[in-house]
């Protein structure tokens, strides 16, 4: 059980050092986070919106495909991505395999289903109420949504933090479309990866703290917003 | 010529094929305090929002001041419902009762305003303007969302059950709030119940919602079992007594309706035999402004109201006699 003592100093201490490969492993991983959270949560709020309030037909089909895809294995993202971006591949001509760019997509796959699912069922929760009420005081068709969306504030940011956890940890999508090119693709989880392949147990465990320590920092940054609204 | 507040043609509405409400034509005036009464489910929500634009009919033709109006032009916000059940918004009192100002970029004063809104339905602004929409008590939470519409000053105010589910005092202050909006500002005051006295007190008109309609006067409904006889309908009731119509054309007849002016009442039992029932009166209300008294009456699981003149002496828990005509003015 040493190294898990040891790997505690190691991490205290490449992070004190700024050892250039770790933070450059951070910052990767930070940037195709971010890409992929943006764009899951430009594309995701809407859907889920859209599911969560209006009724038309197919809509609990589509409610169940949501929930169904939450159980996506990161691999398969990773094998479809593979697939689609590869040489042989529909968009192999892009060139975007193994870069951070394809991880931000297999990311975003991920994450999708995730924020689609929560933001309806947040919706759906909200109390039928709060429509007549926005309406009684005299809301427009924008100022409707948008205080739908402000009232449901608490349940997107939890939708926003499952998802972001699940593509902070993700290693098999960063892995196969990434290929764990170091200074360039590398994330954190594949680090671990590899440095536990090569019996590097102490390095391993110490990045998974600081993978660990990003994830307090941004939820704790999340928490204080809350109790300021 | 005055154009009315509100002008009522050919209107019927329906949720999921199931008739809301039906009304032919309806006319309600100007600076007036309108009240609409009825029992629970007969009209009276889907009527309130039909008025402020928020839902619209499947048919007919709702005017406002001669305009047709649809949900999201901007003449509509002159017409504000506060709907039977309160919600605030997950804000603090302050934002919730300016939200409406917000929405309409009226940001002058708005801190004046809001505190006047407050004050107007007796919550004290220092205490009350920062607290979270949780912190509150049933009367509270009904008075902040009406300071929500008051700050406002709306043309006119759907008011929806104001006072149900609140206490006496909160009853009070929401109905002194309402009247000093009318005084202020003109505000037309429309107002749903099926609190009698409260109508009492302030109404200047009235209509009588029932069974997804609106009655010229008050009707009475004697709902079934009924038997079939030879020629008639007979409704037994649990006593040995029993009221018997004329068969109607239909084959499973359901509320028969008696208009209040077919129906005669005596202190003492009548000498006719046929149709006399004995009701027994358990409240009695006074409207000052129409010079009318209401006659609350009941009989094992049948309950009336009766327009009464003034010159019986009535009084609650007294038995008295009604006669009944043979012919239902109609069939339900």
């Amino acid at each position: 059980m040493d190294y898990l003592l040891e790997g505690l100093i190691k991490a205290l201490s490449l992070l004190l050092k700024r050892d250039p490969e770790t933070l450059a492993a951070i910052q990767v991983t930070l940037k195709v986070t971010t890409y992929s959270m943006a764009a899951s949560l430009l594309l995701g709020v809407p859907l889920g919106f859209g599911l969560g309030f209006f009724d038309f037909p197919g809509r609990k089909f589509l409610r169940t495909l949501a929930n169904t895809l939450l159980s996506l294995p990161t691999v398969l993202i990773g094998l479809l991505v593979y697939a689609l971006l590869s040489q042989q591949g529909p968009l192999g001509n892009l060139g975007l395999l193994f870069t951070p760019l394809a991880i931000a997509i297999g990311q975003t796959i991920l994450a999708l289903p995730i924020v689609v699912a929560l933001t309806a069922a947040t919706i759906e929760s909200l109390d039928q109420k709060l429509r007549l009420t926005l309406l009684s005081l005299g809301a427009n068709r924008r100022q409707l949504l948008l205080s739908i969306l402000w009232e449901a504030r608490y349940g997107l940011l939890m939708a926003a933090v499952t998802a972001y956890g699940r593509v902070l940890t993700e290693v098999g999508i960063s892995l196969m479309v990434g290929g764990n090119i170091k200074w360039y693709t590398r994330t954190i989880t594949t680090t671990i990866a590899l440095e536990t392949a090569k019996g590097n147990f102490a390095l391993g465990v110490a990045l998974g703290l600081v993978l660990l320590l990003l994830a307090f920092g941004v939820n704790f940054s999340l928490m204080y917003l809350r109790r300021k609204w | 010529m005055v154009k009315p507040l509100f002008e009522i043609r050919g209107l019927f509405h329906a949720y999921r094929g199931k008739t809301a409400l039906s009304v032919d034509h309806l006319i309600i005036p100007q600076g007036k305090i309108t009240a609409l009464i009825g029992p629970n489910g007969a009209g009276k929500s889907t009527f309130l929002r039909l008025l402020s634009f928020i839902e619209q009919p499947v048919r007919g033709k709702i005017l406002y001041q001669g305009k047709a109006l649809r949900l999201f032009e901007p003449a509509t916000r002159k017409v504000v419902l506060l709907p039977q059940e309160p919600y605030l918004l997950r804000r603090s009192v302050f934002e919730n009762v300016a939200y409406g100002l917000r929405i309409r970029g009226q940001k002058k004063g708005l801190r004046q305003r809001v505190y006047e809104a407050l004050t107007l339905v007796g919550l004290a602004p220092e205490e009350f303007a920062q607290r979270p929409w949780y912190a509150l008590s049933g009367g509270e939470t009904q008075r902040v969302a009406l300071a929500s519409r008051l700050v406002l000053r709306p043309e006119v105010l759907l008011l929806d059950e104001p006072t149900s589910g609140v206490d006496a005092q909160s009853a009070f202050l929401i109905q002194k709030a309402v009247l000093e909006a009318q005084r202020l500002w003109g505000t037309n005051l429309i107002i749903a119940t099926h609190d009698w006295d409260w109508v009492s007190e302030i109404a200047d008109t009235w209509f009588y919602f029932a069974q997804q309609q609106v009655w010229e006067d008050i009707p009475l409904f004697v709902p079934g079992p009924w038997q079939k006889g030879p020629s008639f309908w007979v409704r037994p009731f649990r006593d040995g007594a029993s009221l018997e119509l004329e068969a109607p054309r239909q084959d499973s007849p359901g509320l028969a309706v008696f208009s209040s002016k077919e129906i005669k009442i005596y202190l003492q039992r009548p000498d006719k035999s046929l149709n006399i029932l004995d009701f027994q009166i358990f409240k009695v209300s006074l409207n000052k402004k129409l010079g009318k008294i209401f006659v609350f009456l009941s009989r094992e699981d049948i309950s009336l109201v009766l327009e009464s003149g003034a010159h019986l002496s009535l009084y609650p828990g007294q038995k008295v006699w009604l006669s009944f005509p043979q012919r239902a003015q109609k069939w339900l």
